[in-house]
């Protein structure tokens, strides 16, 4: 090629690039600065899943059982409520006051019931500021008045209260002061874990408390120095299961309601993990006696979208697209993503030097380990391949032709598919069986191509390649599956163009790849080995 | 060994660094030679010409670079027992699928026996089974494709060297020519460890060629610097080559006769015929640099091709 057809093509080169770069960068910035597009809104968010386990044994009489169901308010969303409950028990969710509660009423029971209770929360976190200047008002709406109320548990007008209180000066001065004089003195109450209630008084008394305890006291002293205050109770989300609740309170502060935890030092504010599932000084379960309940919390996390993002990515909503031509959420970001994950496999060829199988198998395989997640993808992939490649070395004998081999594998790997599945389905692995999402004929090809470089260039041949394969669906499955990379690529679609530049860039890179440093060492170390 | 590095002070780990850039700035990796030397100087339609023995072969006889003599070609199934007739009473010819890779589905037949023949490496081929290998070459089972044609070759008897560095197998001679020039050469010799193939990456040994002078000079074996072949014992640095301005003459006439700029040149020097071409390849592998210790991008240099 000559001199000035090769300046030629450079020349083109840059144009297509400097096109393919200039479209996304415009319509990036103006979705930016004119559409209000927030890039804080890209990253996803934790979606928890909780599910109330509570078991029983049935009796003679009516069984009554009662919980608290979580309400949307401005920290928390709920969705996808589920139950399910023996025939005979009958479930409502009920309004009470300011809570839902979830009910099971109905005929005797036999021993050994499960109830199940489950919803998903997206939780985020708030925090408060109290103008120093604030001052405790003279009276408040008649539906607050309540919350200044003296009760059993929260003894406003016990002396000792009192007492304290003048103590710590929160009897005068602006509210800040007083708010933070109370949170100190619960907060520095001993803990200790106790069963079952305290109240305000005996926690002030003992000097220790456990959470309900020192929400008790801090809304017994808020009450006294007249603040309106009340207890929240709800579940610290973390992943696993646990039986234990957890009590905070809340202070009406100028018309809101501001969150104080003192027993895990949250000072006007709530980390984005806290569920808030009842207000008011309840009991967790109620339920008819001598039934032998029991109950377990689980919680499993998992990353979402942030629903600002869906709301406000509004120009070309490939998000409403989907939705109104009634395809799954998660083709799109299948399909979405299938680029990204090509690019990463042309990095790791291309940049890198990692043998693969095909070029873009292992983005397919990364597109399908979503449904499965990593370690059991991982594990169905060495499953599937496994047998298929035992059984090519089977049929390696009958010496048949190519496609009806082909055809032979493929039915292999469905069989293998389905009794993974199977075995998945008798040990709870929910993850492992939904190893049918896994492209069959991409399994079958992956397994023949890993057959073939085993028979015709051996096993350490093979194990690169395969290994090679592994480390590559890895790297796409990490970035095919970062929530952050899906919502900018629905939000933003024109990155897909950006590949497609760095694509052409790659396409004309000339570089050493990585490995190739390795190959041809002796030539730019200089130095020399003789055996 | 001792050398003057050991106490010349350290020095500075950027300009270390910078000299092994500019040593690497010469080295052809796969994506530069796909790019600089094949896209650019290699039309994909031509691949054919390359891949296919017996199109390539044709075309290097009509203008007359020397080949090894055709014994019979089978175009499919229903020529499998023509060329059964042909090879009847024949010794010493060689079986080759026509698009095959690597060596894969090549027999070299030695002698004859009661039912049928013995390969050079002494196993005895009855007939039925050389006729069950010549219909497997015809449905493609060493070509990837769906069907291939059977060449046969009369066995090429190496010239005393290349017998010397190997006896049991051909030695092959490659050059790399870009645009008319000879880039790099080395010569393949096979080893046991490689089964008699002279592939580098089957165990291989490469023998790096001066172009000028067709002399030896640097030999590599499993990525270690050998002076001899490490089975035989043969002394494999500083020897002649035997016709080697006949050697890179046939190579340069190969490569004029194909249309095809950048190409591996595959040949095997018999000591009847001269030098032969076994086969040409449109994307030689890179292997040849650390056979050589020299760059593609010094070869290119010193032809003023870059």
């Amino acid at each position: 090629m000559s001199n000035s057809t090769h300046e030629r093509l450079r020349r083109l080169t840059f144009a297509v690039l400097a096109v393919l770069i200039l479209i996304p960068t415009t319509a990036f910035v103006y979705k930016v600065t004119v559409l209000d597009y927030r890039l804080a809104n890209i990253l996803p968010q934790t979606e928890y899943r909780v599910s109330l386990r509570m078991a029983l044994d049935g009796g003679d009489g009516r069984v009554r059982v009662a919980t608290y169901a979580p309400a949307d308010d401005v920290r928390q969303t709920i969705r996808d409520e589920s139950q399910s409950a023996p025939q005979v028990l009958h479930h409502t969710i009920e309004a009470e006051g300011l809570n839902r509660q979830a009910i099971w009423l109905g005929a005797p029971v036999p021993d050994d019931v499960e109830l199940r209770y489950e919803f998903s929360a997206v939780l985020s976190a708030v925090d408060f500021a109290i103008a120093s200047d604030l001052e405790v008002p003279e009276s408040y709406p008649a539906a607050v008045r309540e919350f200044l109320r003296p009760t059993d548990a929260i003894q406003v007008d016990a002396p000792e209260i009192r007492e304290r209180l003048h103590a710590i000066a929160a009897d005068r001065g602006p509210l800040a002061g007083r708010i933070r004089r109370i949170y100190d003195a619960s907060e520095e109450l001993g803990f200790r874990t106790f069963k079952g209630t305290t109240d305000a008084l005996t926690a002030l008394r003992l000097g220790e408390a456990s959470c309900n305890g020192k929400s008790r006291l801090f809304v017994a002293l808020a009450r006294a120095a007249g603040i309106p205050a009340r207890l929240v109770g709800g579940l610290v989300l973390e992943s696993g299961s646990k039986r234990t609740s957890h009590q905070w309170v809340e202070a009406y502060v100028a018309g809101h309601w501001v969150p104080f935890d003192p027993t895990n030092h949250h000072y006007a504010g709530l980390p984005s993990h806290y569920l808030t599932l009842y207000r008011g000084d309840e009991a967790l379960f109620r339920h008819t006696g001598e039934i032998n309940f029991d109950y377990m919390f689980t919680t499993r996390e998992r990353l979402v979208p942030s629903p600002e993002a869906r709301a406000s990515f509004s120009a070309f909503n490939v998000w409403d697209l989907f939705a109104r031509l009634n395809l799954p959420a998660a083709l799109l970001q299948t399909v979405l993503m299938l680029p990204i994950g090509a690019l990463v496999v042309v990095l790791f060829r291309n940049v890198v030097g990692v043998p693969t199988f095909g070029t873009f198998l292992p983005a397919l395989i990364a597109a399908a380990m979503g449904a499965t997640g990593l370690r059991w993808g991982m594990v169905s992939i060495l499953v599937v391949t496994g047998s298929v490649v035992a059984a090519r070395l089977g049929l390696q004998r009958l010496q048949l032709l190519h496609s009806p081999t082909l055809a032979i594998l493929l039915t292999v790997v469905v069989l293998s598919m389905l009794g993974t599945s199977m075995v998945a389905d008798r040990f709870d692995l929910e993850e492992l069986a939904r190893v049918a999402h896994f492209p069959i004929a991409v399994m079958a090809i992956v397994a023949e191509n890993l057959y073939l470089v085993l028979a015709e260039k051996g096993l350490r041949s093979g194990l690169k390649h395969f290994g090679g394969t592994l480390v590559v669906v890895l790297a796409c499955y990490l970035v095919m599956n970062s929530m952050a990379m899906q919502v900018l690529v629905i939000g933003f679609p024109e990155v897909l163009l950006l590949v497609i530049a760095a694509n052409i860039y790659l396409g004309r890179w000339v570089g050493v790849r990585l490995i190739e440093l390795w190959r041809f060492r002796r030539l730019w170390r200089g130095e020399e080995a003789r055996a | 060994m001792s050398n003057s590095t050991d106490i010349a002070p350290r020095e500075p780990w950027w300009r270390r660094w910078q000299r092994a850039r500019e040593r690497l700035a010469p080295v052809f990796g796969m994506n530069r030679r796909n790019v600089e030397l094949v896209y650019a100087h290699n039309d994909r339609r031509h691949y054919p010409l390359a891949d296919d023995k017996i199109l390539c072969k044709e075309l290097l006889q009509k203008i007359g670079v020397p080949v090894a003599p055709t014994v019979a070609i089978g175009r499919g199934l229903f020529e499998v027992d023509s060329v059964l007739t042909t090879l009847r009473d024949r010794v010493g010819f060689v079986v080759k699928p026509a698009s095959g890779s690597g060596g894969d589905g090549i027999v070299v037949i030695g002698e004859r026996t009661k039912d049928g023949w013995r390969t050079a490496k002494g196993r005895d081929i009855p007939v039925h089974e050389l006729r069950q290998h010549l219909a497997n070459i015809t449905f493609g089972t060493f070509s990837k494709g769906l069907e291939d044609r059977i060449l046969i070759e009369e066995r090429i008897i190496p010239h005393a060297l290349y017998d010397a560095f190997w006896p049991n197998g051909v030695c092959d001679l490659r050059i790399i020519v870009l645009r008319g020039k000879p880039l790099l050469s080395m010569v393949r010799v096979p080893t046991r460890r490689s089964g008699g193939r002279a592939n580098l990456h089957q165990g291989g040994i490469g023998v790096a060629v001066d172009l000028r002078e067709g002399i030896t000079y640097r030999a590599l074996s499993q990525g270690q610097l050998v002076d001899t072949h490490p089975e035989s014992g043969e002394p494999l640095l500083g020897r002649r080559l035997p016709g080697w301005d006949a050697c890179v003459d046939v190579a340069l006439g190969a490569a004029s006769a194909v249309p095809l700029g950048y190409l591996g040149v595959d040949i095997a020097v018999d000591h009847r015929w001269g030098p032969v071409i076994l086969e040409i390849n449109a994307r030689p592998g890179l292997e040849i640099q650390n056979i050589c210790g020299r760059t593609l991008g010094e070869a290119l240099a010193r032809e003023g091709l870059s």
